[in-house]
């Protein structure tokens, strides 16, 4: 909860703990040689055997170590935002938000398509600050308008109340789902500041490329698609990486686009090879790679410069999404038939 | 079969006329055969290169929302695909290649730009777009196969029914029909020639005949002759004895 004095020794002592259980690399080395059935059979031993046993009844193959990874990591962030408290209850919170995200999208995409409640239920990752209360009462509803005004009192109310009308007008959950994720993004730095040295300083930095890379993402995902929509929709305050007025510039010249994240001192260095690829191939997927690498590379060094900080707290819960879609990713890839080689050149991230 | 047939001239004539009919049928036929192949071909070959096309577009985009689920969840992926509730319209119309009534296959809304897709496009990545697209593109080349294959499908039914036309009328009907024919030629040939051999033999007896009654009449004359010279010696010789009366 966010009252009462920060406490970022005893969520940092608690975290540790958790750290120290994640997976090694050795540990990935071992899964990719597995199948799917070898994957829930390893991990029945490990942290997940609650959640593997839990689920084992209702799903089988690479859909039970899927929905196990998504409820051990829901619970592990639940954890961490019930032993934190203060400022760090509310700099976790933040990010974590993107749960809440995930969960109402899930909820409003299963109202649209009149999916049972039941199955949007498992689809849910309660990791988010959105209690199970009203997760709950939102999987009862029937209407999206009702949907939302379940959610009034929480900071995505008033965005998705302006964004129904649009949805109303064209019948697509668009407007919907860039609000609130419009939502998450924008209030990710709120009262933060500029802090120039210090944690706080460095999880900015991290914050900031978290917008920076979403921004860029979506830029070179509408320069590609060649669609008529307006970049400055999609254009999210915070970063460094580009103004407004730039994006709505860079978004009509793919090249120019991909110059100007080349040239930036913070991220050139850092995406120069995928960048490379970018300019060469059609497909993004490789610079979303470096992305996500890029990010954990943050991830590391928060970690370690400021071991009792949120820096720290932040780095657990990066490397714990980074062991669940790791496993997922070889577990996935398993289940396709990729090779080991391709497992790990495309998917996994060590 | 011939023997069914009766040899008259007028099933002759008949039978004239059907081969007449049947051989024209026959060469249309076959230039319908040969036109359906040539179409056949020509549909053949763009139905190898969408079946190529359509493999590789399954393969990518397999590849594609494996990639997909592997690294953002296959709960992500399904509830991307669960944002939109449009489907894709397909209207069938027709069009005739010889004959052959075909379908025309046309569909709209399959592709569609970033914002049409129905997922947010601020929290969603660019290995969702790219499955979206590969689908996109498959289901565009699933359409086209079908039209082609459709199409393949029935030319390939109607060249194989022109075909056992034609071979019927080569090699069942037209073989009977001449088979026939002659059949009734050469009995109306050999009731010809019967017919000629009798009147012949009818001629014969009647010349005979007539030589016959000629000759009993020559005969008879012969005999009348004789006679009356006979009865002219005896007058002749009562007239020198002096008539008992006429003293």
């Amino acid at each position: 909860m966010s009252a009462g004095a920060s406490n970022p020794e005893y969520v940092n002592a608690r975290v540790r703990a958790r750290r120290a259980k994640l997976f090694a690399d050795e540990d990935y080395r071992k899964l990719i040689r597995m199948g799917p059935s070898e994957i829930a059979r390893f991990m029945e031993e490990t942290e997940y055997e609650r959640e593997i046993n839990a689920l084992g009844t209702r799903f089988s193959g690479v859909d039970l170590i899927e929905y196990a990874l998504n409820r051990n990591l829901a619970k592990h962030f639940d954890d961490l935002l019930d032993w934190s408290q203060g400022r760090i209850y509310d700099l976790i919170a933040r990010y974590l938000r993107k749960f809440d995200v995930w969960n109402i999208k899930t909820i409003i995409r299963g109202i649209y398509t009149e999916t049972p409640a039941e199955e949007i239920r498992t689809d849910l990752i309660r990791a988010g600050e959105l209690p199970d209360r009203t997760l709950d009462r939102l999987l009862e509803v029937d209407e999206i308008e009702d949907a939302i005004d379940i959610l009034s009192g929480t900071l995505f109310y008033a965005p998705l109340s302006v964004a129904y009308e649009e949805y109303e007008e064209t019948g697509v959950l668009v407007p919907l789902e860039n609000a609130l994720d419009r939502e998450f993004y924008e209030h990710l730095l709120d009262g933060l500041g500029r802090p120039q040295e210090g944690p706080e300083a460095m999880y900015v930095e991290f914050l900031q490329a978290e917008i920076d890379f979403r921004n860029a993402r979506n830029a070179l995902r509408l320069a590609r698609s060649g669609a008529d929509l307006d970049p400055a929709e999609y254009y999210i305050e915070g970063g460094v990486l580009f103004t407004r007025s730039e994006l709505n510039r860079l978004v009509a010249d793919y090249d120019e686009l991909v110059d100007h994240i080349a040239d930036n001192r913070r991220y050139g260095d850092r995406l120069s090879s995928a960048l490379t690829r970018l300019r060469d191939a059609d497909s993004l997927i490789a610079f979303e790679h470096a992305i996500d690498a890029a990010l954990l590379e943050y991830a590391d060094r928060l970690s370690s410069i400021y071991p009792v900080s949120v820096s720290a707290v932040f780095s657990f819960i990066l490397a714990k999404e980074r062991e669940v879609e790791n496993i997922r990713a070889i577990a996935r890839g398993r289940e396709v038939g990729l090779s080991e080689s391709e497992i790990e050149d495309e998917l996994v991230i060590l | 079969m011939a023997k069914d047939v009766k040899p008259t001239r007028k099933n002759l004539m008949a039978i004239e006329d059907r081969i007449d009919l049947s051989e024209r049928g026959h060469g249309t036929l076959e230039k319908k055969r040969d036109g359906l192949i040539m179409e056949f071909m020509d549909i053949l070959d763009k139905a190898q290169d969408v079946r190529g096309e359509l493999s590789d577009d399954y393969e990518q985009a397999q590849k594609k929302i494996n990639m997909a689920r592997a690294m953002e969840g296959d709960v992500a992926v399904r509830g991307a695909a669960a944002a939109l509730q449009e489907h894709p319209e397909i209207t069938t119309e027709s069009k005739n290649i010889m004959g052959v009534v075909v379908p025309q296959i046309e569909s709209s809304r399959v592709s569609k730009s970033l914002d049409q897709r129905g997922y947010g496009i601020m929290g969603s990545s660019a290995r969702i777009d790219e499955a979206a697209e590969a689908y996109e593109d498959l289901l565009e080349s699933i359409i086209l196969a079908a039209e082609v294959e459709t199409a393949m499908k029935k030319m390939l039914r109607e060249i194989e029914t022109t075909k056992r036309r034609v071979n019927a009328l080569e090699f069942k009907l037209l073989p009977e029909l001449y088979e026939n024919q002659e059949y009734i030629e050469q009995k109306l040939e050999e009731q010809e020639r019967e017919e000629t051999f009798r009147l012949k033999k009818i001629k014969e007896k009647k010349e005979a005949e007539e030589k016959a009654e000629k000759a009993e009449q020559e005969a008879a004359e012969a005999a009348a002759s004789a006679d009356e010279a006979v009865s002219g010696d005896e007058l002749e010789q009562s007239t020198a004895g002096g008539l008992p009366g006429g003293d």
